[in-house]
């Protein structure tokens, strides 16, 4: 799930200062074994599978990307992108991914609506997403790549990313992972992996609107300022070309001279020679904010306690 | 001498009762000055309460509700469910104990109540459904039930809290016990400080309460009211954003146990329905935009939005309305009733809120700004409305660079409203939908480099602001 409770008492305390920004989602799996039509086809499924384990059995009438979907490692679902809308008897239009399911279901990949959603999802996901292939490190091993090829996207209705006035820098800080946020789709794995797999507690999501971006639960603004300690799990997890190891940054990169991936962006922020790579900091043990309080020390397991106290923006970054 | 809380009708606030005998004298628009004449007046000769007065009007002694009042927007007749605003002091609970309230009511007889009562607004889990299912679910679930009482964002809703709270927390410990629930948790604006502190003192005043209430006061943000994003505040998340649904709150809410979320008018009308006997088949309606000043009015649903308008004074000349809230939808017809069926089929929405537009309003500016303040304000989970408002913004604009794409803005409103987690990105393209249908006309003269309103082309000579 998107981010373990806080404020309840069986939490070891190694947890208690994490804050992912993300919202505590209910648990959306199935309790039991059900029996689901997909494009006509009988699928039986275990206890805990979704929707979408059901149209991957099949071969569906038409394609379901799924982008944002993980489904492994306790991570997700985040049903983010929608793009894996199907059409359900009862319900309506669903996502697969995160749609409980219930014995005697029935669904259809084809219908109108839900491949209307579908269509629209993934260039409305490219439409964010600076489309710069041919410079990135995971070209051909990239999950929206796969995505488009798969649904045939030749010129997406809404456009890409490409004002480059609009693009954040590319953060080259850290000595062993890469962040390009102008190739992120906000899908939440990483987040994922590094608190509630690896329980690190340095990513988060942050901001709202246009301005929502994954940043670091320390307030840094660069890789290297952040907690990181290089475990790698978040580069892992990642479906496109946000993060990669460095080192393979540009490992399948078509050689155009003189075009890069650093000068297609514009902008970096270099590693400041202050920590020696390749060598993981030591993890800070609280955060260095402006005011020296430790913003999370105090919120999280007192406001869960006692709703009776005024709420206030601690340290976030919104509004 | 006592203070009241607010009528809800703004014009004709300061607003001095005299009451005496069975007969109520109203002075409007009161100067301090004029209110202590009117005091001393009044203490001299009880009888001669009418002199001077705006309106006078005879009742019964001891009557519990506010009388209808020859003033515009409190003659609308009988406020069954608005009736204790400006008219019972809030944090008394004697006045409430008056009207009939704090009776206790056996659980069947609540869910009975409730079977077919709608949730009113969007703050409520149950918006135009009715309350039975849900509530039947939560019974179900695992855990201990709480009822969160979402008072945050709509104007009626926080008049409730800061002018009738009792009547609130009555229909809230009822819905506690319906559902065998032992905690209340009262939530609204930051900015509706009055609201927040009313329903504090209430709470903290109500007798015998058989559930606890804890009240917390929620960052401004109008996605805030979200019922989901409401739990996410109510547990103290820094940021917020939508949770998935299903399942919902009913079954995994507030600290993960089952949560009825309703909104101050929803669980009003739960009270006065189990005092009453039956529900009101009334609406509240607040009259916002080019108006005076803003009214809430309590109005029979089938009742038209024209009647609703004219508790207010239009600011020049009526124009067009938006019906629904902030994502509600623009008609330029009143004649619509305030039931949800008949709102749903006119295609506007069912939020109480209907903003007047008057006629040197531009409706395609109107209509770029609400989808400009979707893109700017959605909490940012999920693509189809992070990135559909952004692009409803970005095709609205371009309609000024004589690009006017309807079809394409259709099917993207299309999509944000079948696939966005919640309800923000499934209203947001509301307002920019219907007035393309309604307004069709004033697009396509923009796309020609025309504004009909007079509002738009010197920007666009240029650049489109």
């Amino acid at each position: 799930m998107s981010s373990e409770r806080t404020d309840t008492a069986d939490v070891p305390p190694l947890t208690e200062g994490i804050a992912p920004g993300t919202a505590t989602d209910p648990d959306v799996s199935s309790d039991e074994p059900a029996t689901v039509t997909v494009d006509g086809i009988e699928v039986s499924l275990d206890a805990g599978d979704t929707l979408l384990d059901a149209v991957e059995a099949v071969e569906p009438d038409e394609s379901v990307p799924a982008l944002c979907s993980y489904d492994r490692q306790e991570i997700g679902p985040r049903s983010e992108c929608r793009t894996c809308m199907v059409e359900t008897d009862a319900y309506g239009v669903v996502p697969a991914c995160s749609f409980p399911v219930e014995d005697g279901m029935t669904v259809s990949t084809a219908a109108e609506a839900a491949a209307e959603a579908r269509d629209v999802n993934l260039d409305l996901v490219l439409s964010d997403h600076n489309l710069r292939c041919t410079t990135c490190g995971k070209n051909g091993r990239c999950e929206l790549q796969d995505a488009a090829i798969d649904q045939e996207v030749e010129e997406p209705r809404y456009g890409v990313l490409d004002d480059r006035e609009e693009y954040e820098p590319i953060d080259d800080s850290s000595s062993f992972i890469q962040i390009d946020r102008n190739k992120c789709i906000l899908c939440n794995r990483c987040v994922e992996a590094c608190n509630d797999v690896q329980v690190e507690g340095v990513l988060r999501m942050e901001g709202s609107g246009q301005d929502t971006r994954i940043g670091f639960q320390n307030d840094a603004a660069t890789m290297e300022e952040s907690t990181c300690v290089s475990c790698g799990h978040c580069v892992t997890v990642c479906p496109t070309g946000s993060l990669v190891e460095k080192g393979i940054e540009d490992a399948t990169t078509i050689p155009i001279p003189g075009f890069t991936q650093k000068n297609s962006v514009g902008k970096t922020y270099e590693n400041s020679g202050e920590t020696k790579g390749p060598m993981t900091p030591k993890k800070r043990p609280e955060r260095p904010d402006a005011d020296g309080e430790s913003a999370t020390a105090d919120e999280g397991s007192s406001a869960g306690d006692d709703p009776g106290g005024v709420w206030s923006d601690d340290g976030g970054d919104w509004p | 001498m006592a203070a009241v809380g607010s009528t809800g009708v703004g014009a004709v606030e300061p607003l001095v009762l005299v009451t005496h005998d069975g007969r109520t004298a109203a002075h409007a628009r009161c100067t301090p000055d004029r209110a202590a004449d009117v005091v001393a007046a009044a203490a001299d000769d009880p009888d001669g309460i009418a002199d001077g007065a705006d309106a006078v009007v005879e009742h019964e002694p001891g009557r519990p509700r506010l009388p209808a009042l020859d003033l515009s927007g409190l003659d609308a007749g009988d406020r069954r469910v608005l009736g204790a605003c400006g008219w019972r002091r809030p944090t008394e609970p004697a006045d409430h104990e008056a009207a009939g309230g704090f009776a206790e009511h056996e659980a069947t007889a609540v869910r009975d109540a409730a079977a077919d009562l709608r949730g009113r607004g969007w703050g409520d889990w149950c918006r135009d459904r009715p309350l039975g299912g849900t509530w039947d679910a939560a019974r179900a679930a695992d855990g201990d039930p709480c009822v969160v009482v979402n008072g945050h964002g709509n104007p009626a809703d926080a008049l409730l809290l800061a002018s009738a709270p009792f009547e609130v927390l009555e229909g809230a410990q009822a819905a506690a016990r319906a559902v065998g629930g032992d905690r209340v948790v009262v939530y609204a604006s930051s900015d509706d400080a009055r609201a927040v502190e009313a329903v504090r003192e209430a709470a903290e005043r109500y007798p015998d309460p058989a559930a606890s209430v804890d009240v917390v006061a929620g960052p401004p943000e109008y996605r805030a009211a979200e019922p989901t994003m409401a739990l996410e505040a109510i547990e103290g998340n820094h940021r917020l954003e939508a949770r998935l649904r299903p399942p919902g709150p009913e079954k995994e809410g507030l600290h993960g146990c089952p949560t009825l979320v309703h909104t101050p008018r929803t669980l009003a009308y739960l009270a006065v329905a189990l005092r009453e006997g039956g529900p009101a088949d009334t609406r509240a309606v607040t009259v916002t935009g080019d108006v005076d000043a803003p009214a809430t009015v309590e109005l029979p649903e089938s009742e038209t939005l024209a009647a609703a308008v004219d508790a207010a004074t239009v600011d020049g000349e009526f124009k067009a309305a938006c019906v629904g809230g902030r994502f509600g939808g623009v008609t330029r017809s009143l004649d619509v009733a305030h039931a949800p069926e008949d709102l749903a089929e006119a295609g506007l929405g069912t939020e109480g809120v209907v903003q007047v537009l008057a006629e040197d309003r531009c409706i395609v500016e109107f209509v770029g700004k609400r989808a400009q303040f979707a893109s700017e304000t959605n909490c940012g989970r999920c693509v189809p409305c992070r990135e559909g408002t952004t692009q409803l913004a970005e095709r609205l604009r371009d309609v000024y660079d004589r690009n006017y794409d309807a079809a394409g803005i259709e099917e993207l409103v299309r999509v944000m409203e079948r696939s966005s987690i919640c309800a923000f990105g499934e209203d947001a393209g509301r307002p920019a939908r219907t007035a393309m249908a309604a307004f069709e006309s004033e697009f396509e003269a923009h796309a020609r480099g025309r504004c009909p309103a007079g509002r738009c082309m010197e920007t666009t000579e240029g650049i489109a602001q």
